[in-house]
């Protein structure tokens, strides 16, 4: 009896020694822990600061930003007058349609183009909608008045910007404002349609949920596996110490990693390319096009990448900067909410990452034929070219010691 | 014209003169000055932090020229311009004390040579030829020599960071503590290596260490302490400068206290006594021969029992321990004369401490 007795105490004592053992390494951990502070500001601080990031771009999508249009009428069929056989050709409800259009709380008329007199209209409105200027091209057909005025639907035709899947549904609400306000001061009984005419839509032989699927996964995997490839290209390779003891130069060992992942890119590019197009995925533009445009949206994914490992100490340090500059590249590039409707001083962050450029610029080639050569072309080499020079600056000064 | 230069075996590799080295408000090394000579091997000692690995920097042209003064020429250039930074790297080679910083642990020895030697301008198949002989020097196994590195062991890899240490044929060759953390038996091979080499190629060698057994293959050793130059010889020389040129008494003695040390300490000439262990000390005497006698009797006279004696030359470990050791008493001396005169002050601020740490015992129980 007394025998269990002891045992019984042993096995407590033994329990308690255990669990103070094991509070002995809890307290352990948080003092590993708190050896690196930029570790626990990305554990604590990053969640609480990505959605108050968010909460503010939501507030300010209650501010709505009108949607900017171009509105083309071609509207000049004659009219017969049956009661004396004149021939009139008439556009009185092309004014009033433009009214309607410019009173719309949901809609900017930023150009206004007469089809009949000036034959280049849907030339150039089709530029302004390429370019992103604008973000539907509202087509006011030849019989428009003629139908109007023998009581027969008048058709408005839509060419909303096409690039952008999950807002072409929101442009062409936006239009059918205009045309509710339309019908209403012209009491006329809604006897108006939209015709959303789409002449960016993806053909019926191609896969189409592929393909709009590819449009937004395209530029993010390219950027993504570009940036993660070099992240640690410097802070991993420890004997550039003892290079530096040789007549070697620093500029000559970067320069090396630049040429050979950019290579390396070109190949996956090409992967990528061959790849979606056997699978399948509507080109608009040109394959070289396409191509300029995700080697350079690779070549700035690789640019953030050799700029994070030559800025950190460790590697620890180069996985949470780019996990930290990943998230904020991705929230801001548009794709989640769109850079218009972001305050200030996110667009002009948003302004300056690769991928808020990437994105339109590949989905424009892909779904408007767009040429490579655009503004979001050269601002996406000026952001490379910037942190290409910071990166030399940087690892010119970072500390070596064998 | 080659042949000139080896035979003028006076010809200075590193010249360094009055070199003084601070970071901010740290004076590290204080007018240092030594030269080294073609085709020796020059060991420079010292305790952890003496400033060894901060000479070499500089030498290596690794520390700005606005933290250092002096003169300072490595084969005929000074690392304090920068425009002969590359010319002065590429005739010095350097082993690091680690390899795992300064090897690639991916790729085999042959590929990590070339990598190193590329950088000297050396072709491929030239690099290749001069690394088989300098593998074959260091018997470093041919069906290695394609391996991952990281799959030798410590002594070969070290052996490799040796090769491409030597692999242009460096006019002198820096090696930061080639023998610390590599078993007793392997530091001697690696000290073997270092003498074979410098035999075979007359490469000169500049070695830092604090392992005192590497003064075996040294031609000079200099002895660095808290960033000063305390003796720079060959280690005969300085040996020769102990009391009886170095010639020392080691006695075993039963029962051995500190009590007996001092009364042997208090003998007329007795020079310097230093234990060496449980029962032995090492006895520096004046006219060694004369005197050896007169001293068996002082112990006798003092019933002190000798268990064993025998007669030595002292080594390099007990020259450097001694020529600490009096330096050490030097600047306590020194210190506590400073001591006494800020001693007022500084006594009240004692006090408190005391409290503070009676207090601090006092929580902790
Ligand atoms: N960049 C620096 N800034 C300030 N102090 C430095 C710097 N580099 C070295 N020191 C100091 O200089 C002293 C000598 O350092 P050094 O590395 O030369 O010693 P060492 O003799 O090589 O020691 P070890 O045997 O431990 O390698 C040390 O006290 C060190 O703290
Ligand atoms: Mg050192």
């Amino acid at each position: 009896m007394a025998k269990i007795k002891i045992e019984v105490k042993q096995f407590f004592r033994d329990q308690k020694n255990s669990f103070f053992r094991f509070l002995r390494l809890v307290k352990k951990e948080f003092r590993l822990v708190r050896t690196d502070p930029w570790n626990l500001l990305i554990a604590l601080v990053l969640p609480p600061a990505i959605i108050a990031l968010l909460s503010t771009m939501e507030s300010q999508k209650i501010e709505f930003s009108p949607l900017p249009v171009a509105i083309v009428s071609n509207d000049s069929n004659s009219y017969v007058n049956p009661n004396n056989f004149t021939n009139l050709a008439i556009d009185n409800y092309t004014k009033p349609y433009i009214n309607a259009v410019v009173k719309s709380f949901y809609l900017f008329p930023k150009a206004i183009y007469n089809a009949s007199k000036f034959p280049y209209s849907m030339e150039l409105a089709r530029r302004q909608l390429l370019n992103a200027e604008i973000k539907c091209i509202i087509v006011i057909p030849v019989d428009f008045t003629e139908m109007l005025a023998n009581g027969l639907p008048g058709l408005i035709e839509c060419v909303p910007d096409s690039s952008r899947i999950t807002d072409i549904q929101k442009n062409l609400n936006a239009v059918y404002d205009s045309i509710k306000i339309f019908t209403n001061e012209n009491n006329l009984t809604p006897q108006i349609r939209l015709a959303p005419f789409t002449p960016f839509s993806i053909p019926e032989d191609y896969d189409e949920d592929f393909s709009s699927t590819l449009v937004l996964v395209i530029p993010l995997m390219v950027y993504g596996i570009a940036n993660v490839l070099t992240i640690l290209i410097i802070v991993k390779e420890k004997p550039i110490a003892r290079l530096l003891l040789t007549p070697v130069k620093r500029s000559e060992i970067l320069l090396a990693k630049y040429l050979t992942f950019s290579a390396i890119l070109f190949v996956q590019e090409l992967g990528i390319i061959l790849a979606a197009v056997f699978g399948g995925l509507f080109i608009r533009g040109t394959i070289i096009n396409l191509f300029i445009a995700v080697y350079t949206l690779a070549y700035s994914g690789l640019s953030v990448g050799i700029f994070i490992s030559a800025a950190s100490k460790t590697k620890t340090e180069a996985n949470q900067l780019f996990l930290a500059s990943f998230v904020v590249i991705i929230l801001l590039s548009g794709s989640f909410v769109p850079i218009e409707n972001m305050p200030i001083y996110l667009q002009a962050i948003s302004y300056v990452l690769p991928l808020s450029h990437g994105g339109p610029m590949i989905s424009a080639i892909l779904s408007k034929g767009a040429s490579v050569f655009g503004f979001h072309f050269y601002m996406l080499l000026a952001v490379s070219l910037v942190l290409n020079i910071l990166t030399f600056i940087v690892f010119l000064r970072r500390r070596y010691e064998v | 014209m080659r042949k000139i230069e080896e035979q003028n075996s006076n010809e200075v590799v590193v010249d360094v003169q009055n070199l003084n080295v601070s970071f901010g408000e740290a004076h590290i090394i204080h007018d240092v000055s030594f030269q080294v000579k073609k085709g020796e091997i020059i060991g420079l000692f010292g305790i952890s932090g003496a400033g060894k690995t901060t000479i070499i920097r500089v030498l290596t042209c690794q520390i700005k020229s606005k933290n250092w003064t002096g003169k300072v020429l490595v084969t005929d250039l000074t690392p304090e311009k920068k425009k002969n930074h590359q010319k002065i790297l590429s005739r010095i080679g350097y082993v690091p004390q680690l390899e795992l910083l300064n090897l690639y642990f991916e790729l085999s020895p042959l590929i990590n040579i070339e990598t190193f030697a590329s950088n000297y301008g050396m072709k491929k198949e030239e690099a290749q030829k001069v690394a088989e002989e300098l593998f074959t020097i260091l018997d470093i196994a041919e069906d290695t020599w394609t391996n991952a590195l990281k799959k030798l062991s410590g002594g070969e890899k070290k052996r490799v960071s040796m090769a491409i240490g030597l692999i242009h044929s460096p006019d002198v060759l820096f090696l930061d503590e080639p023998t610390t953390g590599v078993d007793a038996n392997k530091r001697y091979d690696i000290l073997n290596y270092l003498k074979k080499l410098n035999r075979r190629l007359g490469t000169t060698m500049f070695v830092i260490t604090h392992d005192l057994e590497a003064a075996l293959v040294c031609d000079k050793t200099a002895i660095l302490r808290e960033g000063k130059l305390l003796a720079f010889d060959t280690p005969q020389n300085l040996i020769q400068t102990l009391p009886s040129k170095g010639l020392l008494a080691r006695l075993t003695i039963e029962d051995l206290t500190e009590e007996m040390i001092e009364i042997i300490q208090e003998y007329e000439h007795c020079e310097k006594i230093s234990r060496v262990g449980v029962s032995e000390v090492e006895i520096f005497l004046n006219n060694f021969e004369k005197n050896l006698n007169y001293f068996i009797d002082y112990l006798l006279e003092k019933n002190i029992k000798i268990v064993s004696m025998s007669r030595d030359v002292a080594n390099f470990r007990r020259f450097f321990q001694i020529l600490i050791q009096e330096q050490e008493e030097m600047e306590r001396k020194e210190e506590k004369e400073k001591e006494n005169i800020g001693r007022e002050r500084r006594e009240g601020r004692a006090i408190e401490d005391e409290r503070e740490i009676e207090e601090n015992n006092a929580a902790n129980e």
